[in-house]
């Protein structure tokens, strides 16, 4: 897995030209163009692949195993997965707790963990929500109490995206009562194997089982699963994860919900109307204004520049014009809309499909409020 | 034209059918029954439709002289926005619609509740039109999106011919069903040339906008009961230490549904109330588009925002918001999307122009 070339050495055409027909000839048998998580079960070869590939965690560092892409190349290797309609693989590893545990993590930490999500061994859950700590993430409860050389933790947390598919699951816990929220937490890494946890799945509003509360009771892990310092989990989990930043507001989650409201409206026959064609030119505006903005930001990146809370700005946007664009689907699809599936049983062209999966984009990462708030702060100024 | 509808007793009227409403939609909310119901057999419990028989539902809107109730489309608003706060899912206002459709013709056991009769009178998704249908006498065609068909015994046929009472397993009927996001089971009704007695339907078109009106009026019971329970969570989930009922932006967007909620129920009422003293065909065309589009959108708002402002509780099938929501996808667009129902007022439009 190491000896990756360097990747950032070639053009960029010549490397989507790589990652395409990379893509082209290996994507294994499973789904494509998939509106809802497929589960390790399902996206497990596609995972390996890439892992053989080297190709698993594009943003490490090649010493590391990574790929070490800039912003750019990245961002290519994203459009060609999109375009190819490659399924979402379980990533919590690595976009999140890889990049975590190479700022944050021990020598030891990285040595055990990092080339287990490589490798596939290791599929990683995040343990940050409880059923009192959403928006308030600070307000977590879950707690843990140093016992001689292990952490005993007792506690929930809860809404753990495709955490019944994981074996390791990173948490937030409380380990200091006495201090200000933030100041008591710690970063803490848990094997959902160990004596003591209890997961109960939640079917959500597409009546999939895709996240899952999880139980702690007395469960023990050694001292050093803590990552950073102790009660310092807060500033370790807020660290910011780089260009995974702006990529969360990239437009092609609009931009192919567009396209299928193109084919909706032209099944449905009314792709000729004017009035609809109003209201579909409104939305493609949107769609190109957002690609512009976020051009600016890809470029910023490109050139090293810093990302400000402003970021914000795209992920509010997409995701609301996601949503836009799949309630004018529902108006287009008509009765059909109301079905559990088509009657043609495509669930890509199936309109309610697409308005389930655009509502929890304006929920999870920080809900649209809370961005709104922060950006009247942290951007706009404006008094408490 | 009906007996009860110049009744000024119409409040009194309203009350007794809301009340008796209680005895299939539980006062406290419960949505225990709905949700066991989902997704099971026909997707309704014919005991219930045998209930609303005894209630005498199926008479409401056929006249006193035809053997029924003769009671006034505000009176069936008023219990369709019970049964849509209840989210009952038997084809109710299906059947009152067939009834108001075969007056005296309707038979006896659909009367009793022993048979379920729904109305197939849709030729086609994503139109009103219900013209097709009947050819030389006997009925051919296809009818589509027809409420509870996977469990009706009989259905009445509307087609440019008339009505007709076909059974379910009369010759030539093909009944496939396909199942809604909220778990009924509609379906699609082939008619192979299939003989039955045509009878004639002057106010067809006038029975299905008190149907469009009324099914406005269960989307408004719908939209009222979500918007009571995501204001009871904004009420009580803690965040940051207090309500996030306190939050501003919440408080401006939670009273914006209740603006929408209120029109709709005033456009609801007024025009079921100029239905009921006798509006003119241009003038209930536009009525119940004009609520069905209010009512629609409605729908859709307080579902989005109730999402919303459940957060992550808000995606589960756990959370009760959640039957509604998925209730308000399936409905939102029946009797025409709000798409349809602009069309039909830009043509009324036209049509009042070019005069
Ligand atoms: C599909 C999905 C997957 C998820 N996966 C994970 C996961 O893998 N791991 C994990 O830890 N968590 C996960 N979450 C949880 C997610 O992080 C939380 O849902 C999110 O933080 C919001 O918290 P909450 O759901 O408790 O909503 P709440 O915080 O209770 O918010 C409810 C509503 O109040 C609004 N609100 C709250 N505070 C304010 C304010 N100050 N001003 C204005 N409005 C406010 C919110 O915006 C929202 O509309 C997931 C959520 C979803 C929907």
């Amino acid at each position: 897995m190491t000896g990756q070339p360097d990747y950032n050495a070639m053009s960029d055409d010549d490397f989507r030209a790589m990652v395409r027909s990379f893509v082209e000839a290996s994507y294994p048998d499973i789904p494509r163009h998939s509106l809802s998580r497929l589960h390790w079960h399902e996206v497990k070869p596609w995972y390996l692949i890439l892992s053989q590939k080297g190709w698993i965690c594009p943003t490490w560092p090649r010493e590391h195993g990574g790929m070490g892409l800039t912003a750019g190349k990245h961002l290519i290797m994203i459009e060609e997965f999109e375009r190819y309609g490659c399924a979402r693989v379980n990533d919590i590893g690595p976009v999140m707790l890889g990049p975590l545990l190479l700022r944050h993590g021990s020598e030891e930490q990285k040595a055990q963990f990092l080339p287990r999500i490589l490798s596939g061994e290791d599929v990683w859950a995040q343990g940050y929500s409880e059923p009192g700590a959403g928006s308030d993430l600070a307000a977590v409860r879950c707690e843990a109490v140093r016992d001689g050389d292990d952490w005993v933790i007792n506690g929930q947390k809860t809404w753990c995206t495709l955490g019944m598919d994981a074996n390791w699951v990173f948490i937030l816990a409380r380990t200091d009562k006495t201090v200000k929220k933030q100041a008591g937490i710690s970063f803490l890494l848990v094997p959902m194997d160990a004596p003591g946890v209890t997961i109960r799945n939640i079917e959500n509003l597409e009546l999939e089982a895709e996240f899952c509360e999880v139980f702690f009771d007395d469960v023990r892990v050694p001292a050093d699963h803590i990552v950073g310092r102790v009660n310092d989990g807060w500033s370790v989990a807020k660290a910011l994860l780089g260009h995974e930043r702006v990529f969360i507001g990239a437009p092609r989650l609009s931009a192919s919900a567009l396209a299928r409201l193109g084919h909706i409206a032209r099944r449905a026959g009314v792709w000729d109307d004017p009035v609809f064609r109003d209201r579909y030119v409104t939305l493609q505006c949107d769609v190109m204004d957002l690609t512009d903005l976020f051009e600016t930001y890809v470029d910023r990146l490109r050139d090293g520049r810093e990302i400000g809370a402003d970021v914000a700005m795209l992920k509010i946007f997409q995701s609301e014009l996601y949503q836009r664009i799949s309630e004018l689907m529902m108006e287009v699809a008509a009765e059909d809309s109301g079905l559990r599936a088509t009657p043609e049983g495509d669930r890509q062209l199936h309109a309610a499909a697409t308005w389930l999966s655009a509502r929890p984009t304006t929920i999870f990462g920080g809900s649209t409020e809370i961005m709104r708030n922060m950006l009247a702060k942290a951007v706009l100024e404006l008094p408490s | 034209m009906m007996d009860g509808t110049m009744n000024e007793d119409w409040i009194e009227n309203a009350r007794m059918i809301v009340e008796s409403a209680r005895a299939v939609v539980p006062a406290d909310g419960n949505l225990a029954r709905v949700r066991a119901a989902r997704f099971q057999g026909c997707g309704f419990d014919r005991a219930v439709m045998a209930q609303a028989a005894e209630l005498g539902w199926p008479l409401m809107r056929v006249a006193e002289d035809a053997g029924g109730l003769g009671l006034g489309l505000r009176e069936t608003c008023a219990l369709m926005e019970v049964l849509g706060a209840g989210l009952l899912p038997e084809p109710v206002l299906s059947t009152i619609t067939a009834a108001a459709l075969l007056q005296e013709a309707l038979p006896e056991e659909a009367m009793t509740g022993e048979a379920v009769i729904v109305t197939a009178w849709q030729d086609a998704t994503g139109d009103q039109g219900w013209q097709g249908g009947a050819r030389d006498g006997t009925l051919q065609g296809t009818k589509v999106h027809v409420p509870g068909a996977d469990g009706a015994d009989l259905f009445a046929v509307l087609t440019c011919a008339g009505v007709a009472i076909v059974p379910r397993d009369a010759q030539g009927v093909t009944v496939e069903s396909a199942e809604t996001l909220d778990g009924c089971r509609p379906g699609r009704v082939r008619l192979d040339g299939v003989a039955a007695e045509i009878l004639p339907c002057p106010r067809a078109e006038a029975v299905l906008q008190d149907a469009r009106l009324a099914h406005a009026a269960y989307l408004l019971g719908l939209s009222g009961r979500a918007l009571e329970i995501t204001l009871d969570y904004l009420r009580v989930r803690e965040q940051f230490g207090r309500p996030i009922g306190s939050f501003q932006s919440l408080q401006h967007r939670a009273t914006e549904m209740k603006i929408s909620l209120e029109l709709s129920r005033a456009a609801i009422f007024a025009t079921a109330r100029r239905f009921d003293a006798g509006a003119d065909p241009r003038a209930r065309a536009h009525g119940a588009a004009r609520c069905k589009l209010r009512a629609s959108a409605l729908a859709m708002l307080v579902a989005r925002e109730a999402v919303q402002m459940h957060g992550a509780m808000g995606i589960t099938d756990e959370a009760d918001i959640g039957l509604f929501v998925r209730k308000a996808m399936a409905e939102a667009n029946t009797y025409g999307s709000p798409r349809e129902q602009r069309a039909t007022l830009t043509g009324l439009l036209a049509e009042e122009h070019a005069a």
